[in-house]
């Protein structure tokens, strides 16, 4: 991260008793900045408050070293994408897109030489005369990214804009907006309660829940050294063992499960004796043919081929089935066999239980 | 039998028997020669001349009109910053304001007449005249107004008032360029409803004018001698002007020339 163009010190806001921020602290710079968090953990409010459309209780907002925290949005320079698009419907495409360059007072001129450029960008070329209604789903997408990036804005807001989008198109959009991010080298502030979008697109990423960051930090670092439960729980959706902590050495923990001796990073203070959950990604699963000593056993119940990889879907004592992900490999593709799993203590991750 | 018609269509032909044959009688009385018993037919348009040199005609039209576009105007004003300010302003107090806001539909033409024209005059010292029937005619057709726009701005989306605050527009701006283009229909229906009932209106622009003639106040007076046959003239007239005036607006939405929405 170079130099900081959006700085949040203590963003508070209450709706009468919910806490949609709590004393949130970010930096962002020139980079792809998202905000992963589920459905009411206060995104969406965040981005309001960076916006102007909404003013902290307690706390600053800073764009590029000026505190904006009180001053409107009209004047504050920043793009945003909203998830239900908010395109003027009684204006055509191209009305849409300059709208930000006419408040600015851009002469035509200007307007339409821009209007090429990020037509050309966002491949809209030729429905510059329509209206919204008369657009798909994803054109409407890529008219209102053409008119939060049209002004060069000093920040792009993004509220969860694939949301509304069918799956094959979102993937497509995912790759664009990363590209426009590279080219631009504008900062763009990414929200969405989808992890895979985050991880796909983000440089950088924040875990949000009740209106606080849990974890920020470069996406393979919050993917792979997740510091609270939640963080682990929520990304990468890993398979999840609870048991109680027999032993703690060297930062790792043994975990007693079904009479198992699992290791793990043992994370958030944890003692032995207490019962802890302990997450490990299905990618970081070895799987064996057979049984094995040192392992646990398991019998496969299905090989889901991928292309590239299989889901082996295995079935553990106590009912638990876990996802291991892994090369195809032709003996694996029979349901009902006997197979044992393991991990290295380093890919699993233990926090107290309930935190 | 033959060639029946549903019930439907046998109710609904006398709803519009009731609700248009006495306007139709009027229109036809207006073109016979004899007023009092207009059969067999014998038609004329001595009526309509007559009217047109009837004594302050002239001056009662030009009153009339400007009383009914100055209320218009007016009201629909009033009543679109009051229906905003209902919507958009959270408050607990938000129905009790806009019952006040209601509360002159209540109130009877003849009150708010007589009423209007004690304050002017007891209170302020002001006489009346035109500006001051605009005012009392403002008083009550706010209220109608006020129904007109909010039953669409309910339904406005001020979501794209905030993005085109995010995208640089200050909030007159903002209004101007996304929420009046939209909501217009609505501003538009308000300026009509309220012309109409202004421009029609006698109880309460009669105590405001004074002498000054409208064409309600001339026809009032007009009745005093009976029913003279330019009073039909001058009801048709302003029938007919009203069903071009919304024949018009019909033709132009049909046509796509006026768009009252933009939904898919
Ligand atoms: N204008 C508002 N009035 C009352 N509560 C609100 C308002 N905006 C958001 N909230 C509440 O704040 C919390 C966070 O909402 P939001 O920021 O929309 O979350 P997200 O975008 O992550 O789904 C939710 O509990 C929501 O109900
Ligand atoms: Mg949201």
């Amino acid at each position: 991260m170079t130099e900081a163009v959006l700085r949040l010190e203590g963003v508070t806001k209450r709706f009468g008793t919910v806490v949609a921020a709590d004393s949130v602290d970010i930096e962002i710079g020139r980079e792809f900045f998202s905000l992963l968090g589920p459905s009411g953990s206060g995104k969406t409010t965040m981005l309001r408050i960076i916006a102007g459309l909404e003013v902290p209780d307690l706390g600053n907002v800073r764009i590029e070293g000026r505190d904006v925290t009180r001053q409107p949005p009209y004047r504050r320079g920043v793009g945003m994408v909203f998830q239900d698009f908010l395109l003027f419907p009684h204006k055509t495409v191209a009305e849409n897109i300059v709208f930000p360059l006419r408040m600015q007072g851009v002469p035509p001129a200007g307007r339409a030489e821009a209007l090429g450029w990020i037509t050309d960008l966002v491949h809209l070329k030729g429905l510059e005369g329509r209206f919204p209604h008369q657009l798909s789903g994803g054109q409407k997408q890529r008219v209102a990214l053409a008119r939060g990036l049209v002004s060069r804005p000093k920040l792009l807001l993004l509220d969860e804009p694939l949301a509304n989008l069918d799956r094959e198109l979102r993937k497509e959009m995912e790759v664009e907006i990363r590209r426009f991010q590279l080219e631009l080298k504008i900062p763009f502030v990414y929200v969405t309660h989808n992890q895979e979008e985050a991880l796909t697109m983000s440089d950088r990423m924040a875990i949000m829940r009740d209106g606080r960051i849990l974890q920020v930090g470069g996406k393979l670092d919050l993917y792979h050294h997740p510091d609270l439960a939640f963080v682990a729980g929520f990304l990468g959706a890993p398979n999840v063992f609870e048991g109680k902590v027999t032993g703690l050495a060297d930062g790792l923990a043994i975990i007693d499960w079904q009479g198992y001796p699992l290791q793990a990073r043992a994370k958030g203070g944890l003692a032995v004796g207490q019962r802890a959950v302990c997450f490990v990604k299905s990618e970081k699963i070895e799987l064996f043919a057979g049984t094995g000593q040192g392992r646990v056993d398991g019998v496969l119940r299905d090989a889901i081929f991928k292309g590239q990889y299989a889901d082996y879907l295995v079935h553990l004592a106590g009912a638990r089935e876990v996802t291991v992900s892994g090369p195809p490999r032709a003996e694996l593709f029979a349901p009902g066999r006997p197979v044992s799993l393991s991990w290295s203590a380093e890919d699993g991750d233990a926090f107290p239980a309930g935190g | 039998m033959r060639g029946t018609f549903s019930i439907q269509v046998q109710l609904l032909a006398l709803l519009y028997l009731f609700l248009y044959a006495p306007i139709a009688y009027v229109i036809y009385v207006s073109f016979q020669k004899d007023s009092v018993w207009p059969f067999p037919p014998d038609f004329t348009l001595e009526h309509y001349a007559d009217l047109l040199h009837l004594r302050d005609f002239h001056a009662a039209l030009v009153n009339s009109l400007t009383i009914g576009i100055g209320t218009g105007l007016l009201s629909a004003l009033l009543a679109t910053i009051a229906a905003i300010g209902v919507l958009r302003y959270a408050s607990r107090w938000r129905g009790l304001v806009a019952a006040a806001y209601l509360a002159p539909l209540f109130i009877a033409h003849l009150l708010i007449g007589i009423a209007s024209l004690m304050f002017n005059k007891q209170l302020l010292g002001l006489p009346g005249n035109i500006g001051s029937a605009i005012l009392a005619n403002t008083t009550y057709a706010t209220a109608f107004a006020f129904l007109v726009v909010l039953a669409q701005l309910a339904k406005h989306d001020w979501r794209l008032d905030e993005a085109a605050m995010v995208f640089g527009a200050p909030p007159l701006r903002a209004f101007w360029s996304v929420t009046l283009p939209l909501i217009w229909p609505s501003v538009l229906g308000a300026v009509i409803v309220s012309f109409l009932l202004a421009f029609n209106n006698l109880e309460v622009t009669f105590y405001q004018v004074g002498a000054r003639p409208t064409l309600p106040t001339l026809a009032w007076g007009e009745l005093r001698h009976g029913v003279s046959e330019e009073l039909y003239a001058l009801a048709s007239l302003i029938n007919a002007a009203i069903f071009l005036f919304l024949g018009a607006l019909y033709v132009l939405l049909r046509t796509g020339a006026l768009r009252l929405d933009y939904r898919d």
